[in-house]
Order: C-alpha cells, then structure tokens, then sequence
C-alpha cells in the first residue's frame, strides 16, 4: 500500500534521512520508534510531500508519488495527523472535522450552499466522532477543549478525509498514560483495511498495536521486523537505554 | 467564517435606515456623498472578504475598481454596447483579472502577497495612463447610466441612482454573506488558519485563494462601473494606488473581518473627508490620527471595538431573555 525506496534527505550538512526503506501492505498496522531527532517527522513530511527527498522513491498504491504535491497525494488516499496540533482554533470540534470531510467530498469548493449541512458531510462528522470519541465535544470550540481531546481531534481531522493510508506523528505525545491507553485501544476500533503508521515515544504501547515495528536511529532504519522480535533485540534496548531522554 | 451576531443585525439596521433616510432626505450634494459612500462600502466589502476571512491583504483592490470602470467606459462609448452588457461584461472581466492576480499572488504571504498586488495594481495604472486608446491623462467622458426606465427608474435622477447604488449595496452584502457561508468559503477560512494543514488535507489550496479573489474582483469591477456611472467621466487616477491603500484604511478603522465594520467606516471615512477639508486642507492627519488611534487600542477597529464592549453583553442578555428562567434563583447565605 505505502512503500518507500531508499529515501534520502539532508538539510545542509545535516543527514536526516538515510536510504530508507520499508513497505507496508493494506492493512498493516507499523510503528515507528526511534530517540529525538532520529528523523522520525522528516520521514513523514517526505510521505506526505511536505518535503521532496534528495534521492529514492515514495510508492502509495503501486503509483509513484515522489514528485507529487501534498494535496495530490492526500486526495489519492494518504492523510497524516501532526506531532504538533495543526487544528483551526477559532472553529467549533464539528466545524474541524467538517472543514476535513468537505474537502474530501468535494464541497470544499462549491460556491453555493453549506458544505457542512450536506449529509455525506454529516454522515462523515459523525462517523469520526465515535471513531475518535469526539461526540460530546463537538460544538465547544477548539480552544475551549483540553489538550488531550485536542489531541484526539488532531487525528480525528485526519480521518475525516477517509484515508486508505493514515500517518500519525506522536498522537499521544504530551497526554497522560490513562489518555494514551485509552488512545490505542481506540485504533483497535478503526476500520481494519486502513493501513496506519505511528509515530510513537512508547515503547509498551507500541507494542500493543503494532503489527511490525520501524526502528530509526540517525535517519537510518537500525530495525524492521515483527514486533516479538523487537522486544528481546539487543540493539533496541541499547538506543533505548542510550540515546532515549524519554526512558 | 462569517456570522451575523444580535450587534451586527443592529448595526445593519441602522447604516440601512440612516441611508434611506438620507436618500429620501438629502439635497443633491447630500445625494453625491451618500452615493460615494455605497460605492466605497461595495469595494471595502469586497476587500473584507480577502483580507479579512483569506488574509490576503490586496494592495490592487482600487486599480481592480478602476478596470470595471475603464471597461464599463469602453464597452459603452467605444464598442456602442447597451449599458447593461457593459456591466455584465466589466463585472466579468474584472473578475478575470482578479482571478488571475489571486493565482499568481496566491502562493505569497504577507508583505509579499502586499507588494505583489500591488505591483499589478500598477500595471494597470501605467497602462491605462500611458494608452490613447482609454485616453490617457484625458480619460473618457460621455459615460451612460443603466437605462431603466422600462421598470419606470430614471437613473439619471440623482436620488433614484442613490436608491439603485443602495440596492446593489444589499445585494453584495447578501452575495459576500453567501460566498463566505458556502463550502468555498469555508474552506477560506481553513487557508487562512493553515494552509498547511488543508494541503495535506487534499485541498488545492491556490485554486480557493484565486476563486475567492476573482469573486471579490467580480465585486470591484461593479463597484467601478458604478462609479463611472455616477461621475460619467473617468480618469487614471481611479486606479491610482492611493485608492487601494484608502480602501484598506476603512477596513481596518471600521473592522477587519467583520463585514460591517468596513461598511461603518466607508461612513466615517467619507463624511469625515467631506466635513473636515471643509473646515482645513489637513483632513488626512484627523484620519490618520485616527487610525493610529485605532490600531494603537488593539481593538479591531472600531465596529470591533463596539463589539468588544457590549456585543458580549447584549448576547448574554438576549440569551437569558430567551432561555426559561429557574423557578428558584439559588441564593448563597
Ligand atoms: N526543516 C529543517 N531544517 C533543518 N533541520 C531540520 C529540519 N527539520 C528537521 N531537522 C533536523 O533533522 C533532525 C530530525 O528531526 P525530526 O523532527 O525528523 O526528528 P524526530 O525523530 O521527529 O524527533 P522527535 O522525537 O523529537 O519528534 C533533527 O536534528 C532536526 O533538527
Ligand atoms: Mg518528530
């Protein structure tokens, strides 16, 4: 479904992303661990098109994306959520996901009438809702909600398009251990063809959800396997005992 | 996006009733600065809706106004078009031009975006300056008003073009509310939150910016026919970039983003001009105090400023006059 080939990104002398490779199929569930500033985001803006890699090739559903726009590639099915909360703060929780799924249905553009009155809108708002447990919130305005249910929204918005592919940066980064838990169990609730990478600092939770496991140290893939295998493995205790502010 | 508040009903109902007031009232001079004032509210409308809801803060909004004109003028005078089709067709091609500045510019971001606007603006200005055809330094006299005598209006009457310009006036208002309510202006909005984030959300974010900006030229270019209905002459200097900085004035001493606010102070801005240069020639400082006045307070202008002050209030109240009242107030001892 998402592929990549060997990817390579620098900024100046700066080698952030080193021939990355890795392959996901529909589907799957991969979680990405790495220590801060192992390249984890860069790699993300590569995949959605934020950033154009130096050398190597994006593959999202057997089609070559590398030189493709953002706004292509996430109307061919590729959406992501941000580490940091990219969400419009002046709008209501409904309005968010609303401003999402009307641009995936097209109404995003028209010029006469509502796009959010539209049913298959509606239809879209509500289904995330319940996907992300946003119900009770949706007509507070973003700023009035806490962090975490903000935190819940910055994914919720990212559904909304209806992705085939779904990139998650750190959901529950900065979100209290209840709150994470709560988090993952709730992807256990996702339509299981929609194929997810995460961002995740916790190594436990991780493993919890992953179907496979992406370790990144340097901007270099030090590990890629299934998630057992990663538990007992030498190397990943010792970048996680090294190099990992968070242990 | 945009949203009518119990305030803003109010303050509508007043500019409407002050202005029937004045066209029914009002002798002919009082008749001309009440039709300038429409035709400046329809261009800072105009402006409003980019800058205040996109944040494209346009610096070509004046020379866009001028392009309606000069081609109102050249459709009628030189192409021997009906009034009508001159209008239609100097609304449509300064939408055009406006859609195509808003593409080019759509990708530059605020002082950027400022300049780039307003060299286009520019542009226009050196062309029709420099260009026999429009008449250079001359201008083009001889401009007819729409004819609507079928429908028993005599334009050429000074109240009834002031009651015509009020009308349009509400129609642009109604259309600009529209605009911003639909699913284009929505998604405005989105962009001008993050741009980012409604890329990687799929939307082609430089098509929204140079829709929205070819609408609010559509808007321009009638604002600029009208006026070269009203004067029946025009000249370069309505493409002069000093229109375009007056026009982002009002807006911003009225209200950015707010609809109307701007309107509020195409009031002020064109009664202050009229009563103040009669009294000293110096009646740009008195504004341009007052717009330091306004920026310095931190108030969105001044319809902000008002909203800022009781528009909290007067919803609470209304709120609780609307909502059933407990049977037993609680009461701490
Ligand atoms: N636009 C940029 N310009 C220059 N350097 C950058 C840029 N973006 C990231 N970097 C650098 O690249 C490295 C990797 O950054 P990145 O954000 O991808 O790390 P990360 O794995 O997401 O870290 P974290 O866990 O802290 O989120 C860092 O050293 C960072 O300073
Ligand atoms: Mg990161």
């Amino acid at each position: 479904m998402l592929e990549t080939r060997n990817l390579d990104k620098s900024f100046g002398a700066v080698h952030v992303t080193r021939d990355v490779s890795f392959r996901l199929e529909k589907g799957e569930r991969r979680v990405i661990l790495g220590p801060n500033g192992a390249g984890k985001t860069t790699l993300f803006n590569l995949l959605a098109g934020e950033l154009i890699p130096d050398s190597g090739a994006i593959m999202l559903a057997g089609e070559d994306v590398t030189s493709l726009p953002v706004a292509s590639r996430a109307r061919r099915g590729l959406s992501r959520s941000y580490q940091k909360n990219t969400l419009f703060d002046g709008l209501s929780v409904e309005e968010n996901l609303g401003l999402a799924a009307s641009i995936h249905t097209g109404f995003g553009t028209r010029l006469w009438g509502d796009s959010l009155s539209r049913p298959e809108v509606r239809e879209i708002v509500e289904d995330v809702a319940a996907q992300v447990n946003l119900q009770p919130y949706l007509h507070a305005r973003v700023s009035e909600v806490s962090y975490g249910v903000r935190r819940q929204l910055e994914v919720g918005v990212a559904l909304a398009t209806r992705p085939r592919v779904l990139l998650m940066d750190e959901p529950t980064s900065g979100v209290g251990p209840e709150m994470a838990g709560a988090f993952h169990a709730l992807l256990a609730g996702l339509p299981r063809d929609l194929t997810i990478l995460i961002i995740e600092h916790d190594m436990d939770l991780a493993f919890e959800v992953a179907d496979s496991i992406t370790v990144l140290n340097y901007g270099e893939v030090v590990f890629d396997g299934a998630p057992e295998t990663a538990r007992g493995s030498d190397l990943l205790k010792e970048i996680y005992l090294g190099s990992w502010e968070h242990a | 996006m945009f949203r009518h508040t119990p305030l803003r009903y109010i303050a509508l109902a007043l500019l409407a009733a002050g202005a029937l007031f004045q066209a029914a009232t009002a002798g002919y001079f009082g008749l001309e600065i009440l039709i300038e004032i429409l035709i400046l509210a329809m261009l800072v409308l105009a402006l409003d809706m980019v800058a205040g809801f996109g944040g494209m803060v346009s610096l070509c909004h004046g020379a866009l106004m001028g392009v309606g004109a000069y081609a109102f003028a050249t459709f009628g005078g030189i192409l021997g078009l009906t009034p009508l089709v001159s209008l239609v067709g100097a609304i449509a091609l300064t939408g055009a031009t406006a859609w195509v500045i808003g593409a080019v510019c759509a990708r530059s971001h605020g002082i950027y975006f400022i300049m780039a606007t307003l060299a286009f603006g520019q542009m226009a200005y050196s062309y029709v300056f420099q260009t026999p055809f429009f008449g250079g330094d001359d201008g083009m006299g001889g401009i007819e008003r729409l004819d609507l005598t079928a429908l028993g209006i005599d334009l050429t009457d000074s109240r009834s073009f002031a009651l015509f310009c009020l009308g349009v006036l509400g129609l642009v208002y109604l259309a600009t509310v529209a605009v911003l309510r639909s699913g284009l202006g929505r998604s405005l909005t989105g962009v001008m939150h993050s741009e980012q984030r409604m890329r990687a959300l799929g939307l082609t974010v430089w098509r929204v910016k140079a829709d929205v900006f070819g609408l609010s030229g559509m808007i321009a270019g009638l604002a600029g026919a009208l006026s070269a209905m009203h004067i029946m002459y025009i000249s370069p200097g309505l493409l002069d970039w000093t229109v375009s900085g007056e026009a982002l004035v009002v807006v911003i001493l009225g209200g950015l983003g707010t609809l109307v606010g701007p309107m509020i102070g195409a009031v002020a801005l064109v009664v202050l001009k009229h009563e103040l240069s009669a009294i000293t020639p110096y009646w740009h400082l008195v504004v341009g105090l007052l717009l330091i006045g306004v920026v310095m307070s931190r108030a969105n202008g001044i319809f902000g400023w008002i909203e800022a002050q009781i528009g909290a209030r007067l919803d609470k109240r209304l709120n609780d006059i609307t909502r059933p009242q407990p049977t037993e107030e609680p009461r701490d001892a």
